[in-house]
């Protein structure tokens, strides 16, 4: 895997002429045109935008879930485009941290196994798969719900996990996409406390997706994508 | 290893789903043992006795042969023994059809020699040989009637009808082998046919002579070579291998085992289908779930199985649970009315452990080939289409 040494002043994300097109029978329906983009490590960026404007595809791109139809889409030093499916799930599971709008916690799973979930792609062992997966849902403060299972949780709680999930391998970069979108304004200034908690004391990148400008505020810079072209850049 | 719980609690999840799903494998592999192993005991009764043949009336197996025939036929180029042997219908009550059970009239010096599976002691043999009105009895059938040697048994055929009661004093029990000889009756009362021809003041006729031969490799020359010498009598023959016999008297004159086998597999078709579908609901429901894993990292290929094994273990679990029920009724189906019947005339069956092997490779075949489209289609559907249905 072709990886680059990321020192502080480098680029956490740096996109270059990235380009989406969806391929919808024969048509073709461009997405994202020509985005450029560099996060700075640390940050905490907000990415804003009307519906369909492509914020989650250019969301997807930097985590690794989706390719550009051209250009290059570089994550602490690596180019995600060029790794094959089986490399890019590797790299997913250790330098990317996702967070959904809808959670999505697996039902059938506790709190702690919903968190253990990306551990078990590791070597670690059970004990010390639960060991990490209880830290993270400390750090979160949702420790006592850690036996819960996600029916028996409120919507705030269930981000909070979710979020314990997308830091517990300790990835340096987090997406969130539409983190607070299916929250009461309570929680999500729970949550958004939270996200900036790890941006401040962890010092995770952070890209969040949203349409509320009060979450966006929390941020340290907002991008603003029209139609799929990056406002400003 | 650390999947199986990951595995489990997803089959847990929608117990009542998994349940019947199990539950339908269950029958179907319930099916097929209870089948295969009615099938195994009529190939075991059907295997035995390669070097043996009999011979019948050809219009009838319910007419008789004169007998005369038996000179003639031991006089048949490599046939070594011949013996007569009519079925008696003896009961022990006549006005209960159910106190029936398989009793022959056999010329009994060459029956026996011919017949090493039931098993004498010389002593035994002697004393049975010696007594007209000696029968000999199965171990299964002496315990059944709690009969021991020396005991006097009275016994009234529905087919040889003289107004009395025939009278037998037990000579011995007779033995088995059944590793040797697996399937071996172990049912049965033998009477000399000697005593039955006397009774019937001559006029008992011969329903079959069972004939041995030098090698079975020449059953087909010597049975053409017997029905030949009768080719222009009134009483034409039939010769056919005991296993023929068997097969053609068990099997009610169709082909059974193809039947059989038929049924399990247009059976196991239908829970194939079943299955698969019951798989694809449960693994459309989670295409967000599956998006989720992968985007946490998990391998398409990693997806795939995790999918996959849901379906072995439901399968298999299945399997478990229609192997223990066959198991289950195969033991109890020679006490079951009417069934147990038709059931104790076949040597006493067991789920071999083939069958039950069999029954769960194919459980876990199906629920593999059940989980194959969905967990392929979750293999190799992008993130973003899973993700999409949210």
């Amino acid at each position: 895997m072709p990886e680059l040494n990321v020192g502080a002043d480098q680029a956490a994300v740096k996109l270059e002429d990235v380009c989406k097109t969806y391929q919808r029978d024969s048509q073709s329906i461009p997405v994202l045109e020509h985005v450029g983009l560099s996060i700075p490590q640390g940050q905490f960026i907000a990415l804003m935008g009307p519906s369909g404007s492509g914020k989650t595809t250019l969301l997807n791109l930097i985590a690794g879930i989706d390719r550009p139809t051209s250009g290059s889409v570089l994550v602490q030093g690596t180019n995600v485009t060029t790794l094959s499916e089986a490399a890019l799930a590797k790299w997913r599971s250790r330098s990317v941290g996702f967070i959904f709008q809808f959670y999505n916690l697996i039902p059938v799973l506790t709190a702690v196994g919903n968190v253990e979930l990306p551990l078990m792609l590791t070597s670690l062992s059970r004990k010390q798969r639960r060991e990490r997966a209880l830290i993270a849902l400390r750090t979160v403060g949702i420790a006592d719900r850690a036996e819960h299972y996600p029916r028996q949780l409120s919507g705030g709680q269930e981000q909070r996990v979710a979020i314990a999930r997308a830091i517990v391998t300790d990835p340096q970069i987090l997406v969130a996409d539409e983190p607070t979108g299916d929250l009461d304004a309570k929680s999500a200034d729970e949550v958004l406390d939270l996200m900036q908690a790890l941006n401040h004391q962890f010092g995770k990148t952070i890209v969040m997706v949203t349409h509320d400008p009060r979450a966006a505020s929390r941020a340290h810079s907002q991008k603003h994508l029209e139609k799929g072209v990056l406002l400003g850049a | 290893m650390k999947w199986i719980p990951f595995v489990l609690k997803h089959l847990r999840q929608n117990w009542i789903r998994t349940a019947s799903t199990a539950a339908g494998i269950a029958v179907c592999i319930f099916l097929f043992c209870t089948l295969q192993t009615f099938v195994a005991a009529l190939h075991g009764s059907l295997g035995q006795g390669a070097a043996r043949l009999i011979t019948r009336n050809n219009v009838s197996r319910f007419y008789n042969l004169p007998n005369a025939y038996e000179e003639r036929i031991a006089a048949v180029p490599r046939v070594t023994r011949v013996a007569a042997a009519n079925y008696f219908g003896g009961m022990r009550d006549v006005n209960n059809p159910d106190s029936e059970f398989a009793n022959f009239a056999i010329e009994a010096e060459n029956f026996l020699a011919m017949y090493p599976e039931y098993i004498l002691t010389e002593s035994e043999r002697k004393a049975f040989l010696g007594d007209q009105h000696g029968c000999i009895v199965g171990r299964a059938l002496a315990e059944q009637f709690h009969w021991k040697a020396g005991d006097a048994v009275q016994l009234t055929s529905n087919i040889y009808r003289t107004g009395k009661p025939f009278e037998f004093v037990i000579s011995a029990i007779y033995q088995t082998d059944q590793t040797r000889y697996p399937g071996t009756n172990e049912s049965t009362l033998f009477l000399h046919y000697k005593y039955l021809d006397e009774m019937t003041g001559r006029r008992a006729g011969v329903r079959t002579y069972r004939v041995e031969i030098a090698d079975p490799q020449e059953a087909g020359v010597v049975s053409h070579a017997i029905d030949d010498l009768f080719e222009n009598s009134d009483a034409q023959t039939h010769t056919e291998t005991e296993a023929q016999y068997r097969a053609n008297a068990g099997v009610l004159g169709g082909n059974l085992v193809l039947l059989l086998n038929g049924i399990g597999l247009v059976v196991m078709s239908t829970l194939l289908l079943v299955t698969a579908n019951t798989m694809s609901m449960a693994v459309r429901e989670r295409r967000t779930e599956i998006g989720v894993l992968k985007t946490l990292g998990f391998s398409g290929r990693l997806v795939l199985g995790l999918i996959l094994a849901e379906g072995v273990l439901l399968g298999v679990s299945g399997a478990a649970v229609g192997l223990l029920l066959g198991g289950f009724l195969v033991d109890i189906l020679p006490v079951v009315p009417v069934i147990g019947d038709v059931v104790r005339r076949f040597p006493k069956m067991n789920v071999p452990p083939a069958i039950a092997g069999a029954g769960i490779f194919i459980g876990m075949s199906l629920g593999l080939a059940a989980g194959l489209f969905p967990s392929v289609s979750a293999y190799r559907a992008r993130v973003t289409e899973l993700l999409r249905q949210t």
